[in-house]
């Protein structure tokens, strides 16, 4: 017989640690209902992958921080630090890929791509040999490697659906983000995929992605807490004294009352 | 006090049903917080121009007619489910500048679609990559809502098609139908309709079409036999890549047919024209 003892704090401790793990059991059901979700035609095109652990996070986080100051737009910058502080604060990440959207198009001219009933918007714009598109030249000039196929890119949400409503309906907290799915895309996560988005999941008495104040990358509570160390160690070294053998505080209002 | 005939009182509820499926898409999470979405729920005889502009178009593709036949047979038992149109304006950008559109900035894309606007096979484009997936997340929480309920459902690109060329969801680019229901298992994967209007052969050369090579002989040779009969040696078949007149004349002719009638529902003709 075991007795798990599951607490969220502090973080990374075995009781974090049971409760992760319960984390991690949703995070592989959400990738079953990611597949299983809805697509255009049913054609199947999706990958996942599933970060778990301390380290494996922190890579992630990193390259959100590194996309935030050297990649995106300006207005991007604080939401990939802010979502990068999130993901440190997550039990478990999926991503989820879209294997079809820059490669093997639906081909039906639906009209979403250039708003032309054909496909040629895609096809005038990406190497190809008879429709065949060669997607082996993965080198970019932007953060995705355009034009994509929209109808294909559109399943992409389907996907992110059904994983995020299984997450709800465990009472796990969940986030859907282009930045940890960028950030992920470019460590080889979901490969085969051009679009890539992230899923961050904790199970947590306070919903890590709500309540987001200013300079959240500067004012988060791992921040708060490295701040109580640092100070609270210059602190204690100010009013000390032989303990052994004084006690500077008055002995009246100890609590006691004093002996006659 | 009453005693409710069953089914019908359960065919009554799936109005509700749609209802509940719309504040489900309203509540999906979505990557850019900026879609809005539009809806509207279309019941019996208001699904007629639509079924009526999918059976034409149906006329020359499968595709539609299989989903248009489905709805002219629901229409004549009278058990029409409510449809779901959901819809959204997926043109305007995200402004990331992420480039998955094809241009490198947001800036490049809106000068682009100042001038190049137009519509495809059954939406409006271009489009913002990641405003098509969160609508796409929307369809998704609708669909999920009417499977927590037990009822049918199956998003369907051809309804939400003619709908949008009807004029439905003014100011949407894309449009997808939803129909919630019917009561039943499994009715939008078997449609009973649909046994009788593909013969045997044509289901065959539907599937042959599909897959060639499943039917392809020794390929060695350079000009395999295709296997289209029992004795497939005798008088063997091949394939051919040929443009195809008589089909374009047909496509050509059936969509002009098609928007013909879809202007005559606009109200774009006089009656008697």
């Amino acid at each position: 017989m075991a007795r798990i003892h599951i607490d969220e704090l502090p973080p990374y401790s075995p009781p974090d640690q049971a409760k992760k793990e319960n984390v991690l059991i949703v995070a592989k059901l959400m990738v079953n209902a990611a597949l299983t979700a809805p697509l255009t035609g049913g054609v199947p095109g999706h990958e996942a992958e599933i970060v778990y652990g301390q380290k494996e996070i922190e890579h992630v986080a990193r390259e959100m921080e590194r996309l935030a100051h050297k990649q995106v737009p300006k207005k991007l910058k604080k939401p990939f630090l802010y979502e990068a502080v999130m993901a440190r604060e997550s039990d478990v990440i999926v991503f989820l890929g879209n294997k079809r959207a820059h490669e093997t198009p639906m081909d039906v001219g639906c009209g979403l791509c250039g708003g032309e009933p054909d496909c040629s918007f895609v096809y005038d714009r990406v190497n190809h040999f008879n429709g065949l598109i060669d997607a082996t030249d993965r080198s970019r000039e932007t953060a995705i490697k355009g034009p994509l196929c929209v109808l294909r890119a559109h399943d992409l949400g389907y996907v992110i659906g059904s994983a995020m409503w299984i997450a709800g309906k465990h009472f796990v907290d969940a986030k859907s983000c282009y930045s940890v799915g960028l950030a992920g895309r470019n460590l080889d996560i979901c490969m085969k995929s051009e679009l890539v988005v992230g899923i961050l999941i904790a199970a947590a008495s306070k919903n890590p992605y709500a309540d987001i104040p200013p300079n959240y990358h500067l004012t988060n509570m791992a921040k708060q807490i490295d701040a109580l160390r640092k100070i609270s160690t210059i602190t204690r070294q100010i009013p000390n004294h032989p303990y052994h053998t004084f006690d500077p505080a008055p002995k009246t209002g100890s609590g006691k009352k004093k002996e006659e | 006090m009453a005693i409710y005939n069953g089914l019908d009182a359960a065919h009554e509820h799936l109005l509700d049903v749609a209802k509940a499926c719309l504040l489900a898409a309203g509540k999906a999470p979505t990557l850019t917080h900026r879609i809005k979405l539009m809806a509207e729920i279309v019941t019996d005889e208001d699904m007629d121009p639509i079924i009526d502009v999918l059976a034409t178009l149906g006329e020359n593709s499968a595709f539609q007619l299989h989903d248009a036949v489905a709805l002219q047979s629901l229409q004549k038992q009278n058990k029409m489910p409510p449809i779901l149109l959901l819809g959204a304006d997926l043109m305007k950008p995200a402004l990331w500048d992420c480039g998955a559109c094809g241009f490198k900035t947001c800036g490049e894309y809106l000068k682009y679609i100042q001038t190049n606007k137009g519509l495809g096979v059954g939406c409006y484009g271009p489009t913002c990559v990641w405003k098509a997936i969160d609508f796409g997340t929307m369809c998704d929480y609708a669909a999920a809502c009417s499977a927590q309920h037990h009822v049918e459902s199956r998003i369907m690109f051809s309804i939400g098609a003619c709908s949008l060329l009807l004029g439905h969801l003014e100011g949407a680019t894309m449009v997808l139908g939803l129909p919630i229901g019917p009561l039943g298992k499994n009715l939008w994967f078997d449609r009973e309709a649909w046994k009788e209007t593909l013969n045997f052969d044509q289901k065959m050369m539907v599937q042959l079409a599909g897959g060639p090579t499943n039917q392809m002989a020794f390929s060695g040779g350079g000009n395999p036999i295709i296997k289209s009969k029992p004795d497939w040696w005798d008088n063997p078949t091949f394939m051919k890549v040929e443009q195809d007149e008589t089909f374009i004349e047909r496509d050509v002719n059936n969509k002009a047919k098609a928007y013909e009638k879809i202007m005559r529902y606009q109200g774009v003709f006089d009656e008697d024209e």
